[in-house]
């Protein structure tokens, strides 16, 4: 009946090093579930290389166009280097939303940790690389150009703070979307069960079960949305990266 | 036969030159249909991850510029000063990466 006791870490594996808690947690199998999800998907289905492609070779098919055009438009040509990573960012999300929406689940992308790991790694590749690759030109990022001096002075520590902003933009946005879906699903889903337990009201209880199954339609478009905008943006980043002059 | 090989050649350049074009007619096109934007969801699905991505860049930016000002103003001893100037740079921040969100592209002026 609490609608946040899904969200809770639980032990599976305890184990410390030097009280240190690194133990196996729901979160961890969860990931592991993902990423066997994504590899079973990209690898198994693929593998028997069909001319014409059946239901799960289609699927793994599409995925990839879909990602690789993704970044073809929003990074260009050179940002296709970047597609392995951004792929791996995006099934895995992906996976570990879907799965996340199955009932008695742990959903991975509500734990702000995770995303926010996600977002750090993706914003320190995109520093690092634009360092690497333009040296410090890449802080050409944090000067538009066709200002007059006296306003830079102003616009350039906004600029820097609009920069770092990204990376928690970036990650309270899954964050929070999962977890607000996850807890209506589930506030909704109680309703039910006091309705139920409240007499003569239990001729009422049929609305909020409507209610869920809409919503579920919803969180479903809102899951699969939320991955494939952490993607969009990320490459939206990295093309930053690559052209930092503008 | 020289001659013919590099009478071959220019036909090959010719021809890699048409394909090129035309490939990129074809891109054009699709990008044309998708909009540029988002090309998945309803416009409702659109709408809500649009009007979402708005709220969080504001709220982001608001907090990195507070966040900013209070550690630097730990650092230098200058409480409460550091914490006003970078959250006003903060909320400006915000509203630049609304504006980034919902301007045009070629509206934005170069940046």
């Amino acid at each position: 009946m609490n609608p946040i006791e899904q969200f809770e870490l639980q032990r599976i594996a305890p184990y410390f090093i030097n009280g240190v808690d690194v133990s196996f947690t729901n979160s961890a199998l969860y990931m592991l579930l993902a990423a066997f999800a994504a590899v079973l998907l990209t690898i198994g289905a693929t593998s028997r290389r069909a001319l014409v492609p059946g239901r799960g070779q289609a699927l793994a098919e599409v995925l990839y166009e879909f990602v690789a055009s993704t970044v073809r438009s929003t990074a260009g040509k050179e940002g296709m280097r970047f597609f392995p990573f951004v792929f791996t960012l995006f099934t895995f999300i992906l996976m570990s939303n879907l799965i996340g929406l199955v009932p008695y689940t742990f959903s991975l992308s509500s734990q702000i940790v995770v995303t926010f790991a996600f977002a750090a790694f993706v914003i320190t590749l995109v520093i690092l690389y634009g360092l690497y690759r333009h040296g410090l030109g890449f802080l050409k990022l944090f000067v538009p150009h066709g200002v007059p001096a006296p306003v830079l002075v102003v616009l350039i520590p906004i600029e820097i703070i609009s920069f770092l902003s990204r990376p928690v933009s970036l990650s309270v946005r899954l964050f929070a979307n999962i977890l607000a879906g996850h807890i209506t699903l589930a506030v909704f889903g109680g309703f039910v069960v006091m309705l139920l337990g409240a007499g003569a009201w239990a001729a009422l209880s049929p609305i909020p079960i409507l209610a869920v199954v809409a919503m579920y339609a919803l969180e479903l478009l809102v899951n699969c949305l939320q991955a494939f905008v952490f993607a969009v943006l990320t490459c939206v980043y990295l093309n930053d990266a690559i052209h930092p002059g503008h | 036969m020289r001659a013919g090989k590099n009478e071959s050649d220019q036909e090959l350049r010719a021809r890699l030159e048409k394909l090129q074009t035309e490939l990129g007619k074809q891109e054009e096109e699709r990008r044309a249909e998708t909009g540029g934007g988002l090309p998945v969801g309803g416009s409702f699905g659109k709408a809500l991850s649009a009007g979402f991505t708005v709220l969080s860049e504001f709220v982001a930016a608001i907090l990195v510029g507070a966040l900013i000002g209070w550690q630097a103003d730990g650092w230098f001893g200058t409480k409460p000063w550091l914490l006003v100037l970078f959250l006003g740079l903060g909320v400006a921040a915000g509203f630049y990466n609304v504006f980034r969100f919902a301007a045009p592209k070629d509206a934005r002026g170069g940046g």
